[in-house]
């Protein structure tokens, strides 16, 4: 909120430089978050968070902060009015409160005989530091009451509100002159569903009964602590203004401020929660100001509908736990010491041997409700410069780090050792990537900000492809991944799913065949190897529930499920050329996407050394020709299904496509080796026998 | 000729042969057919018994050590020449091997991570997205709270939302594991908010708690302060001013001088001098009760950091957004 340097001077007794106030209130209560010169005069931006709100949005609430933390006196503005006894305010304005849930104090005054004209220029000037805009004298005066209390106030054209008995002429009227008034009647009440009210702006709003309402006899005529509606406005020839001053229960303000997408200073105060016993209070230095400016005579008394005044409030606060928490030996004394300059009256007292302190609280601070909020009071006015830096004793609990977090490290740099980047995205997607990726089961942001930010991403593919789009501009090789959440609707609930590493690769002007996906292939390999894992196997059948883009955006012919014997955690592929298409990329990408949490818990699984063997190993080589067709995984079967236990390792080394009859040759190094003898040439023979005839009867040509 | 100037000649010619070609031309002129030693070899046996004895056995052993002297000179030639076809530029630039770079943000939370744990607090893994419990309620934000004005939230249901910092683990942790305590809970966070260079709509935040029976905020100074001087690698100036949030009581927020200017101001510190770090205080006993701790046997500490801002000042990177993009041009450089 914006302060005037030179108002809030006014309210302190000793004073201070803009630059001591900037310090003073930075260091012991808010950031102030700009200074600048407006005239003679310096506007302060000050931080008011939502916890000192309800009396710091106001002059006199930063006055008596600063006055306390400068050891100032805090000097009250003036108050002092004449009420004409000759007028009651009672006499011209009746006020009931049905919906008292809502309202717990509505408090009005009435002035009479008013001048109506422009504020004096010196309001006109501080309102406008303040960022308002100045309209006429008693709209100012209201203005000028609520930044100065806090307490936003309303003036209503007492003649121009309606009444259900029409033609009743109230006697004293005749003693005003040039008025029509009579005894009026204000209504604060739930609104009636359908109800309509179109604001001082013009706008309309559809009202429901949970809106509350100011209203006459007939209509309603603002909507309570938000704005002001047409009908009872203030204008040039207003005689009699009923200036109200109420208290509202502020979650009903601000549900209907914000269902109205409709903030006003008034609602902003509101919602905060007030101190019901300011009204009164803001009605007198509100009626002094009419009386001063605007030549009113004061009614009377004020109408106040309060049924349940509020209680003085007593805080028990435990000396001892208040030194330790701050880290202070701090005497009880000097405690009540600094509380005295909040207006906050403490004793000491002691029970069970403990000294505490109790502290009368003042109506207006709604947020000190316990002991530790009476510590921060004392913390923070002695400054926290004060407070030593102490370390902590006590046990030295080793510090671990959870097992995903430290994989998680370990496959960055994995990857990056292997040549890859690490981008991290936006966890977002828009409406027009869910379309061409067909990721249907994406989680809709509600309230989205952006176009491009409407729902969250299913899988880290979606932007990786789109970094490759904007990375091929610059490069011809691109390798990128990335380590991430994504989320996706399970049933009907957005939901979270497991962390995933994704890897993608881009080869421009490559002549082989989805070299990319063998890349990636190749790039599982040392990921899983380095983490110690075996059994890891690429299945071209769709096994294993693989996520609902797989099959959507891969290349159907182009791709494997990840997985061991007992489980699938990931899948390898090209993207397909409808999205290649639809996002106007020209070169081929290939990616993987794996499960976190499963290659960890395969990592962690127990794995027992296996001591190299201590007997020579014995080689054979053993050509095939296949058709081309035929998988190589299927030869590699055959063969260790023959060869058995001794055959420790098959290594293809050869691949030669373009035999005669759409043949191709493939040559397998194979290696026979036992850990517990010496194996003879003979029975490795009678193996080699055994793989060739196993060979044979699959139809496979053995090449001598 | 006599065979003496003929060895003299021979000799010191074969031995300054400059290459093999110079060298074969001299084993022709000397050991050719019609070379010069052939020559009076031939001649032997025209002349006399006595004087064919003398000089033959002479030329013989020169032509030996004429043949010796060749072939040892080729050797030497011919090394030379072996060494001519193995020189390389050595100057010539590197093979360029497949090169990979950690996101900058990796780099800084891996040192933020490794002081913390030799301050012995363990790093702790959690989740996105949150509840509107952990998120706000169990925090001392009820529902309609002013104070939710402070987080602009993205909803997902009206009961599901994107976590808008790290503090819900604080609760999450609790619930599961008896003080004392200390742990940091790094992890992406979300907030409805318009981006500019400082601000995004998603940002990194690491969470610190500590929980003990006696702990303070001289405590939280001693702590906040040794991880900024391990992490600048040097002491910095610091400062506490208060603050507010719901989970913490008393609240305060850590400042450092800047490390742009030096705390004399400039346009990164806005003229204060200062940097705003962290939003800290003491844990609100709210949120112990939430945890099911008994809220005044326990005390603690908590504070949340932006890792970005660490990015930012240590890479001296200018704009938030370019660290949630996978651009290369930008990645290459770490």
């Amino acid at each position: 909120m914006k302060f005037s340097y030179n108002w809030l001077s006014e309210y302190l007794e000793k004073k201070l430089s803009p630059s001591e106030m900037v310090d003073l209130l930075t260091m012991h209560a808010f950031e102030v978050e700009s200074m600048e010169k407006f005239g003679q005069d310096y506007v302060l931006d000050i931080k008011i968070l939502p916890n000192r709100a309800h009396d710091c949005m106001s002059y006199i609430g930063v006055a008596k902060e600063l006055a306390a933390i400068s050891g100032s006196k805090f000097v009250p503005p003036k108050m002092n009015f004449a009420e004409d006894k000759k007028i009651k305010a009672k006499d011209f304005i009746l006020v009931e409160v049905p919906a008292k849930e809502l309202c717990p104090r509505y408090s009005m005054r009435v002035a009479t005989e008013i001048k109506m004209g422009q504020s004096p220029k010196w309001m006109q000037e501080r309102l406008q530091a303040c960022g308002l805009r100045p309209i006429s004298n008693i709209v100012d005066i209201t203005n000028y009451v609520m930044l100065e209390t806090g307490q936003p106030l309303h003036a209503f054209d007492l003649d121009k509100l309606e009444s259900a008995i029409s033609n009743f002429q109230f006697p004293i009227s005749k003693q005003i002159p040039n008025s029509k008034s009579q005894t009026k009647k204000i209504i604060v009440r739930r609104a009636v569903d359908g109800e309509e009210i179109t604001t001082i702006e013009g706008k309309k709003y559809k009202l429901n009964q949970n809106n509350l309402v100011i209203a006459d006899e007939k209509v309603a005529i603002g909507i309570a602590g938000i704005k002001g509606g047409q009908g009872p406005e203030i204008d040039e020839k207003t005689k009699i203004v009923a200036i109200e001053s109420a208290n509202f229960e502020p979650t009903n303000i601000r549900r209907t401020s914000k269902a109205f997408v409709l903030r006003t200073d008034a609602s902003t105060r509101f919602e905060n929660g007030l101190d019901p016993e300011l009204t009164a209070m803001a009605l007198e230095r509100c009626v002094s100001l009419i009386e001063e400016i605007a030549n009113g005579r004061v009614a009377e008394d004020l109408v106040d509908i309060y049924p349940n005044k509020v209680k003085p409030r007593k805080i028990l606060a435990d000396v001892q736990w208040m030194q330790e928490l701050i880290g202070l030996p701090i005497k009880a004394q000097e405690m009540i010491d600094i509380l005295k300059k909040f207006e906050i009256f403490a004793k000491i007292l002691k029970k069970e041997k403990k000294t505490f302190i109790e502290a009368a609280v003042p109506s207006s601070r709604l947020d000190l409700v316990a002991q530790e909020d009476i510590a921060e009071e004392i913390a923070r006015i002695m400054g926290y410069d004060k407070i030593p830096a102490t370390v902590p004793s006590g046990i030295l609990i080793p510090a671990v780090k959870e097992d995903n977090l430290i994989y998680e490290d370990k496959i960055k740099d994995i990857l990056v050792g292997a040549g890859w980047s690490e981008a991290q995205n936006y966890s977002f997607i828009s409406d027009e990537d869910k379309k061409i990726f067909k990721t249907f089961k994406a989680v809709e942001i509600r309230n989205p900000f952006s176009q491009d930010q409407k729902h969250l991403r299913t899988t880290l593919i979606i932007n990786l492809v789109k970094n490759i789009k904007e990375n091929l501009k610059y490069f011809d090789n691109i390798r990128l991944f990335e380590v991430g959440h994504v989320f996706s609707m399970v049933d009907t609930k957005p939901t979270e799913l497991n962390v995933k590493i994704a890897a993608v690769v881009v080869n421009k002007n490559t002549k082989k065949p989805a070299e990319g996906l063998f890349e990636l292939k190749g790039l599982i390999n040392i990921l899983t190897e380095k983490l110690g894992i075996d059994g890891i196997w690429f299945d071209d059948a769709i096994s294993g529930d693989p996520p609902q883009y797989w099959l959507t955006f891969t290349h159907p012919l182009r791709r494997a499920i990840v997985r061991t014997d007992k489980m699938a955690f990931g899948g390898v592929g090209e993207i397909n050329q409808t999205i290649l298409d639809a996002l106007g990329i020209k070169e081929q990408i290939s990616f993987f996407e794996l499960n976190l949490p499963d290659l960890v818990g395969l990592a962690t699984e127990e794995r027992a050394y296996r001591p190299p063997s201590k007997y020579p190993a014995i080689i054979r080589d053993l050509a095939i020709s296949v058709e081309q067709t035929t998988k190589i995984e299927s030869v590699l079967n055959i063969i260790e299904t023959a060869g058995g236990e001794l055959l420790q390792d098959t290594d293809i080394f050869d691949i030669y496509e373009g035999l005669a009859g759409n043949k191709k040759s493939l040559a397998f190094r194979l290696i026979y080796q036992s850990d517990e003898r010496n194996l003879t040439d003979e029975e490795v023979n009678k193996l080699q026998e055994k793989i060739i005839k196993a060979i044979e009867e699959e139809g496979w040509e053995v090449r001598r | 000729m006599n065979l003496k100037n003929l060895r003299n000649s021979a000799l010191k010619e074969i031995l300054g042969a400059k290459n093999l070609e110079e060298l074969e031309k001299l084993q022709i002129k000397y050991l050719g057919r019609k070379g010069e030693l052939t020559e009076i070899l031939r001649k032997l046996k025209d002349m006399a018994e006595a004087q064919r004895q003398k000089i033959g056995k002479f030329a013989n052993q020169l032509k030996w050590e004429i043949e010796g002297m060749v072939e040892k000179k080729k050797k030497e030639l011919g090394f030379l020449s072996s060494v001519d076809k193995e020189w390389v530029d050595i100057s010539a630039p590197g093979h360029k091997l497949p090169k990979g770079y950690l996101n900058p943000r990796t780099l800084v939370l891996r040192k933020v991570e490794e002081i913390f744990q030799s301050l012995g607090f363990s790093v702790i893994d959690s989740t996105e997205m949150e509840t509107d419990y952990y998120n706000f309620q169990a925090l001392n934000f009820p529902k309609d709270h002013p104070a939710r004005d402070m987080q602009d939230t993205f909803y997902l249901t009206d009961e599901i939302l994107m976590r808008t910092h790290t503090s819900p683990n604080q609760v999450r942790f609790m619930e599961k594991h008896n003080p004392p305590l200390r742990v940091i809970m790094p992890g992406k966070c979300f907030r409805r908010d318009a981006s500019d260079a400082t601000h995004d709509s998603q940002f990194y935040q690491v969470e610190g708690l500590m929980v003990d029976k006696n702990i303070s905020v001289a405590n939280f100074k001693a702590v906040i302060a040794e991880f900024f001087k391990r992490l600048f690698g040097k002491e910095v100036k610091m400062r506490l001013r208060p603050s507010y949030f719901p989970f913490t009581e008393p609240s305060f927020e850590p400042d450092i001088s800047c490390t742009f200017c030096a705390g004399s101001g400039c346009k990164i510190c806005k003229d204060t001098g200062w940097l705003e770090m962290a939003g800290a205080g003491m844990v609100h006993p709210f949120v112990f009760k939430s945890a099911g701790y008994s809220p005044y046997e326990w005390r603690g500490f908590a504070f949340g950091f932006g890792l970005e801002r660490l990015v930012m000042m240590k890479y001296k990177i200018n704009d938030i957004r370019l660290l949630n993009f996978g651009d290369l041009r930008f990645l290459k450089q770490f």
